[in-house]
């Protein structure tokens, strides 16, 4: 035994607190005082408590109600006998808070980089047919806001079935909703908005569109968003319910780059073979780039950081795509254009939707 | 041994912000590199500093729990709360999609009543779970009891609360608080707390008191204003008042009859022969309250400030005519990367040093008269609870 230390004592029994003293030796220690039964314990038995203002405590692995404090300062020989203080915890302790930082930014990019490419391979096994019941139970009728016509359903199918996309059907209809917008949704389903139809000057560059957003579903973009919200939520929310709702869907809510450019050469594959002009789409794309064009280089910039791509090169990209000798009629005809386009006006029992929902 | 005293007393909260601050900073820093896991052992780490710098007569507190139960009971809930939860709604869903939006109805009344009946249940197991966990000279307190009980009174006694236009809301609340509290136990000793709800009404009755007095007031002014010519203005005076009513007079109110509700509550409470006592006066609770207030401000311009100058430094770093787009993106990414930091490091100070002002705050006004005999405060034999209160926390309402 090589040093003496005072402690002081509860046994976990009573509350009365002992003032006893510790001899020590690098096996372990004995410890006596007044009231205290003469006790030897090896070092390898204690675990670290905490700190206390007088100084560390220290308990028993094998009784969770004795414990010692030693009161600072303590002699180095002692220092190095007793158990590491832990701090942060577990391994954090043993390999330092930086390393640790460091090891744990790693392992958390990796998780929410496996959280958004995993998707992408798991999508395509998930069947169509279960993704259809997840639509129809995630949208239904969407509140009696979809437009609908004798003369619109007529008029949009004739454009679908003109573009001809080989696979499961799709379900297109009009939503009285007033935004420049058109969205895939789970189980093959394509919302377009009101404000889209009042924006587009011909069925052509409605044609685009549809293309593109039936290039999503072709490509199961819609079921690989799904999972990815899905995956983050469950990631970031078990443990911060507050922050998750915000982040995945920040994170997931619309498609990546890659999908976007992929169902725009969908699009474009499927106006070729229909013979359906691309300049019209291109057309379009020019007036909405108009607004980008002010932005400048910040938008050069932010065009890598958002999701869709610019309406500029959308635009080059469609009106290159004309193949040379290709004779080219409308999608529709002008009456069946007008059926779509009054579809909302002519509905009699549709109600108004929020731009507030997408 | 005798305790408290005009110069001594019995609690004494002897922390300071400046040896919490690293606690509160590495506690962040863990929590971001974890995507969140890291909260549950920086819970633990925050009370292990608050129990530790928290003096009863002649010894401080020792927070026993650990980070691995915290975070065992968290999943706990995320199964009982958030599963079936999720599936009710499906269920829900479909049956109104089915044409059968009665039953729907009805599962969601007993979904309702089902989610109230678990907030009394985590009351009780978040209590029992911190007391069993709080040692004080080797000896921690407890419970015997599993809480579904006080989990049933919970729910029909808040009902019944609010049934009577609210007025009985006093009365259940005093009631679950001895409920819970004499199901509690610290050593060999029950807790035994015996509040009069009776006490309480009168600050209660302000509640009622206030909307009477701001409608005469309201409507008086636009009565006036009919008599002058621009009526407008008697308008914006009426505006003024139902704004003054509900973010300064409401929550005064509140305060204030909280503060008469702890020191009832508080002050009923008994363990053997001492008696607790809570000092905090409207006036105290109204300061806490502004302190919090201010923390949130400065934390937010804290932010603001940081994201303007990240901001304004992509901003100039991207124009000057001819750039590289990769190096434009990079600017783009690493200064919207600096303009969330500058707000995710202050607002993650906010919450720790609430909890710690709150906590000391707590302390700073508890009393405790009495005597305590060492020798007859033995261990408790109470069932020590292998979860923490994850369920609580799932409902928001973990208070430290």
């Amino acid at each position: 035994m090589s040093g003496r230390h005072p402690v002081w004592h509860y046994d976990g029994r009573s509350a009365v607190r002992h003032d006893a003293t510790i001899t020590y030796g690098p096996q372990g220690f004995e410890m006596a005082g007044e009231g205290v039964a003469f006790q030897s314990h090896r070092w390898a038995d204690l675990a670290y408590r905490g700190e206390k203002r007088e100084g560390a405590l220290y308990g028993l692995k094998s009784d969770a109600g004795w414990q010692i404090g030693l009161p600072d300062p303590l002699p180095d020989d002692l220092r190095g006998f007793l158990p590491k203080p832990q701090r942060y915890g577990g391994f954090i302790d043993k390999i330092g808070l930086v390393p640790a930082s460091i090891a744990l930014v790693v392992i958390s990019a990796g998780v929410i980089f496996g959280a958004i490419k995993a998707p992408e391979i798991v999508a395509p096994l998930v069947p169509m047919s279960w993704e259809r019941a997840m639509g129809d139970a995630m949208v239904g009728d969407l509140g009696g806001r979809i437009c609908e016509t004798p003369e619109s359903r007529k008029a949009i199918d004739a454009m679908v079935a003109r573009l001809g996309s080989k696979g499961e059907p799709v379900e297109v209809n009009i939503a009285n909703i007033d935004m420049v917008n058109a969205v895939a949704l789970p189980g093959g389903k394509i919302l377009i908005f009101r404000g889209l139809l009042q924006e587009a000057k011909n069925a052509d560059e409605l044609a685009g569109v549809l293309g593109h957003e039936i290039g999503h579903i072709r490509n199961r973009d819609v079921m690989v968003s799904l999972l990815r919200q899905m995956g983050l939520t469950v990631i970031l929310g078990g443990a911060n319910p507050d922050m998750a709702g915000a982040l995945s869907s920040l994170a997931s809510a619309s498609f990546s780059r890659e999908a976007e450019s992929e169902a725009d050469d969908y699009s474009i594959k499927l106006m070729q073979k229909a013979s359906v002009s691309p300049d019209a789409t291109a057309g379009f794309f020019d007036r909405l780039s108009e607004g980008e064009e002010e932005l400048g280089q910040a938008a050069e910039a932010f065009s890598y950081l958002s999701s869709h791509p610019m309406s500029e090169k959308r635009e080059k990209a469609f009106r290159e795509s004309k193949l040379p000798g290709a004779r080219h009629t409308p999608v529709i005809t002008a009456e069946q254009w007008r059926a779509i386009v009054d579809a909302c006006a002519n509905d009699p029992d549709v109600k108004e939707g929020s731009d507030l929902m997408f | 041994m005798g305790i408290g005293g005009p110069d001594r007393t019995a609690f004494e909260w002897q922390g300071n912000w400046q040896a919490f601050l690293p606690i509160a900073l590495t506690n962040g820093l863990l929590t971001i590199v974890t995507l969140g896991i890291y909260r549950f052992w920086a819970t633990t780490r925050e009370r292990q500093y608050f129990w530790a710098n928290t003096r009863f007569i002649d010894d401080q507190l020792e927070w026993t729990g650990k980070g691995l139960e915290l975070f065992f009971g968290a999943i706990i809930a995320f199964f009982v709360l958030l599963v079936p939860i999720v599936g009710i709604q499906f269920l829900a869903q479909y049956l109104v999609l089915n044409g059968m939006p009665v039953v729907a109805g009805i599962l969601g009344l007993i979904t309702y009543l089902l989610l109230f009946w678990l907030i009394g249940f985590a009351i009780f197991r978040g209590l029992r779970y911190r007391l069993s966990r709080t040692s004080w000279h080797g000896i921690h307190g407890g419970s015997d009891e599993p809480g579904t009980g006080f989990a049933t009174s919970y729910l029909w006694k808040t009902i019944v609360g609010f049934i009577p236009l609210g007025l009985l809301i006093p009365w259940a609340s005093t009631k679950l608080f001895k409920e819970r509290w004499e199901s509690m136990s610290f050593g060999p000793h029950n807790f035994v707390a015996n509040p009069n709800w009776l006490n309480l009404m009168k600050r209660f009755g302000l509640f009622y008191v206030l909307p009477v007095l701001a409608a005469i007031l309201g409507g008086g002014a636009l009565w006036k204003g009919g008599d002058d010519v621009g009526s407008v203005g008697a308008g914006a005076a009426a505006a003024g008042l139902l704004v003054l009513f509900f973010y300064i007079a409401l929550p005064i109110i509140s305060l204030v009859y909280f503060a008469a509700y702890a020191r009832e509550t508080v002050g009923s409470v008994k363990l053997a022969s001492l008696e607790f006592d809570f000092t905090a006066r409207s006036s105290d609770w109204l300061m806490l309250a502004l302190g919090n207030l201010a923390i949130w401000f400065a934390a937010v311009i804290v932010g603001l400030i940081g994201a303007f100058v990240f901001g304004g430094f992509g901003a100039l770093m991207s124009q000057g005519g001819e750039v590289d787009p990769v190096m434009a993106m990079i600017t783009a990414g690493s200064s919207g990367f600096l303009i969330i930091l500058s707000f995710l490091i202050p607002l993650m100070l906010v919450g720790p040093f609430l909890r710690y002002r709150n906590w000391a705050f707590f302390i700073r006004h508890m009393e405790a008269g009495g005597e305590v005999n060492l020798a007859d405060l033995t261990q408790s034999e109470t069932a020590a609870l292998r979860q923490g209160e994850g369920l609580l926390d799932a409902f928001d309402m973990g208070a430290v």
